[in-house]
């Protein structure tokens, strides 16, 4: 019997009509263990991104069931959805999606803004998470100032406001050069053994695998491997 | 909502062209407005000024300037009427006027008794200065330039007739595009060539203790061929036929609205395409877990703080505007609350102006994110 604390059953999704149809995930069963880092890969168009879109009640599946922190949430609202993201689950991009406008601090701030719309301490927390990335010469630096492996740490830190307990990442370090991309995977294997958190990893690159408790393998819309760490 | 404030000043350019939209959109429509408020108050400006609770006019008199002559008996039955304290003589008519340089123009001659009002623009009314005569003239300081009198007193010419200029006044500037010359009713009727018993209007005077509505009334009984009107009726009346039956208020509100048209799509147009070039960080918040209530307050906030920039800008620009438009036009009024009352639709004016742009951000599929 799987923990069904995150993870996806029986689903299948498929974009387009007719001919030009897409099966993105067919009939695709898989659970991530809570307090764990899992990797998955596969080729461009495996269904990676479509699987983790679900997980973070993006995207609904055409059947099947999405489990997010042990509650079904494929026939919820866009509303409740939207709450689900709002406290159970934060996203780290390929693109960091930072807002270009903010600053550091402010960017992180925002992220306090929307989950925690109560705390009055949204600023010092902000730079509290900013100081423990080594972000904090650059609080007040706007995006456009900053290097790409310190803009994902931004994106990190606004990930990690309001305490949510999966962290979902796309490709966190297919932007970052070596040493960058080294640096991310650390701090987000820290989300695991300290904060307790599960986190998701898509990605193609295979530095991750040292880094990650469960690897599993996507192609073609099913899982090829699913494999745990030794 | 800091997001909302950032966005706009880090595009400081397209936020300079909204807040000018919205300046441009606010001048108009309180110089527009100015110009009605005016407009309307300079219609019935010589009516206002009377202290009396009613006028009887000739039947269907439209405005004071088109007044006819009222039967000479009309005035006495009137004083007999139950509740009715006083009567007066009004009368309005064009007449040529010689300039002390040998000129000729029309005017606009009103002459009145002195009990029509201590407002009311005569030269004996009640409390006017003692050192001019009984039957001089005055007129406004608005019309110097047409009157062409340099020094006081000035002996000019009207319908032929010698007459003393002797006095400026403020506040009754011509209105018609002819000035207005005030006199006594004695005089005036003199000039015009009434009899003494004859009259174009009797302002009457209710007694303490009657209603006006019940004298008004007994008038009307009394008196079935000519209109007894409130003082408010005869005003509104006027202004009425100035503003609507001439057109000239249709063409003042159809320039507000115009205004507010320009500025609204101009706000539109920039809030849009802000939210057009920012559309995936309103993908970014909805992810996060943003509310729908929370991105709507970012796309609104934005369209409010060029809207209040906008206004704030427009209420400067149009203060000298307004000053220099007095010189030309003296009879343009800005109450108070013009300014004050622009503000509700200039902001609506924005608010209308992001909820195309609303619904776009809140219509983005969050999925975008995922593209890198």
């Amino acid at each position: 019997m799987p923990d069904h604390f995150l993870g996806v059953e029986n689903v299948k999704v498929s974009f387009g009509k007719g001919e030009a149809q897409v099966r993105a995930l067919r009939d695709v069963s898989l659970f991530f263990e809570r307090g764990t880092l899992s990797l998955v890969m596969g080729p461009s168009g495996s269904g990676k991104t479509t699987l983790l879109s679900m997980l973070g009640c993006l995207l609904c599946p055409d059947e099947g069931e999405v489990f997010v922190d042990g509650q079904a949430v494929n026939k919820l609202s866009e509303g409740e959805r939207a709450t689900i993201r709002q406290k159970k689950v934060s996203f780290v991009f390929q693109a960091f999606r930072l807002f270009h406008s903010l600053s550091a601090i402010d960017n992180v701030g925002l992220g306090f803004e929307i989950r925690e719309p109560q705390e009055t301490r949204r600023m010092e927390l902000a730079e509290e998470l900013l100081v423990q990335f080594g972000l904090g010469e650059k609080l007040k630096h706007e995006p456009k100032e900053l290097s790409p492996g310190e803009k994902q740490r931004v994106a990190i830190a606004r990930a990690l406001a309001g305490n949510p307990p999966i962290i979902l990442a796309d490709e966190p370090t297919a932007s970052l050069d070596a040493e960058a991309g080294k640096n991310i995977c650390e701090l987000l294997r820290k989300q695991v053994d300290r904060g307790g958190r599960t986190v998701v990893v898509v990605s193609h690159d295979s530095r991750w695998k040292k880094f990650a408790d469960h690897v599993i393998t996507l192609s073609d819309g099913q899982v090829e491997r699913k494999g745990k760490k030794s | 909502m800091k997001l909302a404030w950032q966005n706009i000043i880090h595009d400081r350019l397209r936020f300079s062209v909204t807040v000018l939209g919205v300046c441009f959109a606010v001048f108009l429509m309180i110089f527009q407005g100015s110009l009605l408020v005016g407009f309307l108050r300079a219609a019935s400006r010589l009516i206002d000024a009377s202290d009396a609770d009613i006028w009887i006019t000739a039947r269907g008199v439209q405005a004071f300037e088109f007044g006819t002559i009222l039967e000479s008996r009309t005035r006495e039955m009137a004083a007999g009427v139950p509740g009715v304290k006083e009567t007066g003589r009004v009368c309005m008519a064009f007449a040529v006027y010689r300039t002390p340089n040998g000129k000729q123009q029309v005017v606009a001659l009103v002459g009145a008794d002195p009990n029509v009002g201590k407002h009311f623009p005569v030269p004996d009314a009640p409390g006017a200065a003692r050192e001019i005569s009984p039957d001089a003239v005055l007129y406004d300081v608005s019309d110097r330039e047409q009157i062409e009198v340099t020094t006081l007193p000035a002996e000019v010419e009207v319908n032929n007739r010698r007459a003393s200029i002797e006095r400026q006044i403020e506040g009754f500037g011509a209105f018609l595009g002819v000035p207005f010359l005030f006199t006594s009713y004695r005089n005036a009727a003199r000039y015009i060539g009434f009899g003494s018993d004859e009259a174009m209007y009797i302002p009457v005077r209710v007694g303490s203790g009657y209603l006006v509505s019940e004298v008004q009334e007994n008038l009307q009984q009394r008196l079935p061929e000519v209109d007894v009107l409130t003082r408010e009726e005869f005003a509104h009346r006027s202004r009425m036929y100035w503003t609507v039956k001439t057109g000239a208020g249709g063409a003042i509100v159809t320039a507000a609205v115009l205004g507010f048209l320009i500025g609204l799509v101009v706000v539109s147009q920039t809030i849009y395409a802000s939210t057009m070039e920012n559309i995936e960080e309103y993908a970014t918040l909805k992810a996060l877990g943003a509310s729908q209530g929370f991105v709507v307050r970012v796309v609104l906030m934005q369209a409010l703080i060029c809207g209040v920039a906008g206004s704030m800008l427009g209420l400067v620009a149009v203060a000298p505007g307004l000053s220099y438009a007095k010189t030309l036009i003296p009879w343009i009024y800005t109450p108070w609350w013009l300014p004050l009352g622009m503000s509700v639709p200039s902001l609506l004016m924005c608010s209308l102006a992001a909820i195309v742009s609303v619904r776009s951000a809140l219509t983005v599929e969050p999925g975008k994110v995922f593209r890198a």
